[in-house]
């Protein structure tokens, strides 16, 4: 063997011992087919249950074939264990204070009858989603990827109840809170902060998911709205925006929902990064409806592989689906008729030719370039989030 | 008459929840393990969270554990007697551990 080639190979298998070391943290694709419960919650069709208090629910992957996610089906999150039974519609108010010209209370058939009506429609998803990806174990619920939905959110501009209120000169933070309570007193309120400079004009208050009331569990009568944000901001049963000129330390803010504040957001399960950073935007992903894991497909019969793909308002360039491991793409249909914040719908006919098990990959690539990698080369981090691996659905052609 | 109540009615329908009363979310039964410590557990955990919150966790070391235990004292406020918080940790680790101490 020659010098140089022998190097290359100790370099290969130095690599592949490396590859192999369990230390760096694992990914591979997220838990996939959960069972789901034999009982339904309010307004919600029988969902993925991981907990009854607070309610933790879950789509199951048939949900995204389309691109707009029913209110029944549309997964469910919250934080802490008291949530409100009732609103009272005639004496709930929306509280706008803090540094603002003039306090406001502002009731929900005001906000219906005296400020400009706007929807948008976005997808909502939680930073955790498909955090079950993650080996070792990361901690939080381990969410296959049914913890996010496409919606059309109408409500009123958040810069409109702001204008209406009056901002004083030194206002730089809005802080945002819900009608959930915890079980104790001193336990801190699900707050979250955002600057000033952060809230744009397609940062809405709704009170109308797909043309309906907000379901209940998704934050009725009123929640925030933020396209492009993963879901921990959307603030649900939102009762009270303060304006402030600094940032006040929660622990929703500075403990939660943080990725590791270097280029590529990861870390060792041995060296944690220290400095963090909130997960704010989400990166490009996609997901297959149908076929499903474990689904028997005809052989030369002619499937429509259909499913959604999305990133934070850029907008999705492609979609492009692999039938031989990777090995070769082609790209899909795109239908994209609810805006860059939306899910992309994509449909892709396969003629399966070849009997056995085929493996069916999507891949999305929005309009910066930025693609998804591949499940094996998304790095690790503690909490688990923002997983957007190349989704691959196993089948068998019969 | 009718038609008059029929009007007004359509005229506020907007302010009308689509669930005018209260709203019940059901109890689920998640089946937890039971075993030395569980009373701690049960007494502690279940104030603020189901027993769905802990087993979908997935199996996690001691480290963890101890990790989440103090989460729940420190940032949720908690009021745990030290003995509980070694009894709910032990619990937890020999139940849903994944045989790892770190």
């Amino acid at each position: 063997m020659q010098r140089r080639e022998f190097f290359k190979t100790s370099i290969v298998a130095s690599a592949a011992i490396l590859g192999t070391n369990l230390s760096a943290g694992q990914t591979h694709q997220p838990k996939d087919g959960q069972k789901m419960s034999k009982m339904a919650f309010p307004e919600k069709r029988p969902m993925i249950t991981y907990s009854d208090r607070p309610p933790l629910l879950e789509s199951p992957r048939s949900v995204f074939a389309k691109g707009i996610t029913s209110n029944d089906d549309f997964f469910v999150r919250w934080h802490l264990p008291d949530i409100p039974t009732k609103i009272d519609l005639e004496s709930f108010t929306i509280k706008i204070d803090g540094l603002v010209d003039q306090v406001l209370n502002i009731t929900l058939k005001e906000l219906k009858n005296d400020f400009e009506q706007v929807e948008v429609t976005a997808v909502l998803q939680c930073g955790g989603n498909s955090r079950s990806a993650f080996t070792p174990i990361a901690g939080g619920i381990q969410w296959g990827s049914g913890a996010m939905g496409c919606a059309k959110w109408k409500g009123v501009r958040l810069s409109d109840l702001l204008n209406r209120a009056g901002l004083k000169k030194d206002a730089e933070w809005i802080g945002f809170n819900g009608l959930e309570k915890a079980a104790y007193y001193e336990t801190p309120n699900f707050v979250r902060e955002l600057e000033l400079t952060e809230l744009d004009d397609h940062v809405i208050v709704a009170y109308e998911m797909n043309g309906e009331d907000l379901p209940y569990l998704n934050g009725f009568p009123l929640r925030l709205v933020l396209p492009g944000y993963y879901s921990d901001s959307w603030v649900k049963m939102l009762s009270n925006i303060t304006v402030t000129n600094k940032y006040k330390s929660l622990f929703f803010m500075d403990t939660a929902y943080r990725v590791p504040d270097n280029e590529t957001e990861s870390e060792t399960p041995d060296h944690k990064f220290k400095k963090t950073k909130p997960i704010t935007f989400m990166n490009v992903k996609s997901i297959i409806g149908y076929p499903e894991n474990g689904m028997k497909l005809y052989h030369n019969a002619h499937i429509v592989i259909r499913g959604v793909a999305f990133d934070d308002g850029h907008g999705i360039r492609q979609v492009m689906i692999s039938t031989d491991e990777g090995k070769t793409w082609n790209e899909a249909l795109l239908k994209q008729e609810n805006g860059r914040y939306a899910f992309t719908e994509f449909r892709f006919t396969y003629k399966p030719t070849k009997y056995g098990k085929v493996s069916i990959m999507a891949k999305a690539i929005n309009r910066l370039g930025k693609e998804q990698p591949l499940s094996k080369d998304i790095l690790w981090n503690h909490g688990g989030y923002k997983y957007n691996g190349i989704d691959v659905v196993k089948v068998e052609v019969v | 008459m009718k038609k008059i109540l029929l009007l007004s009615l359509l005229a506020f329908s907007s302010l009308f929840a689509q669930v005018k009363e209260d709203v019940e979310v059901p109890y689920i039964s998640y089946e937890i393990k039971m075993g030395k410590g569980f009373d701690a557990v049960q007494a502690n955990c279940l104030m603020c969270h189901s027993f769905g919150y802990i087993i979908n966790q997935g199996p996690q070391s001691k480290e963890f554990w101890a990790k989440k235990t103090d989460k729940m004292i420190t940032h949720f406020k908690a009021p745990m007697t030290k003995e509980d918080i070694n009894t709910v940790i032990e619990y937890l680790f020999e139940h849903y551990g994944n045989g790892k101490l770190k």
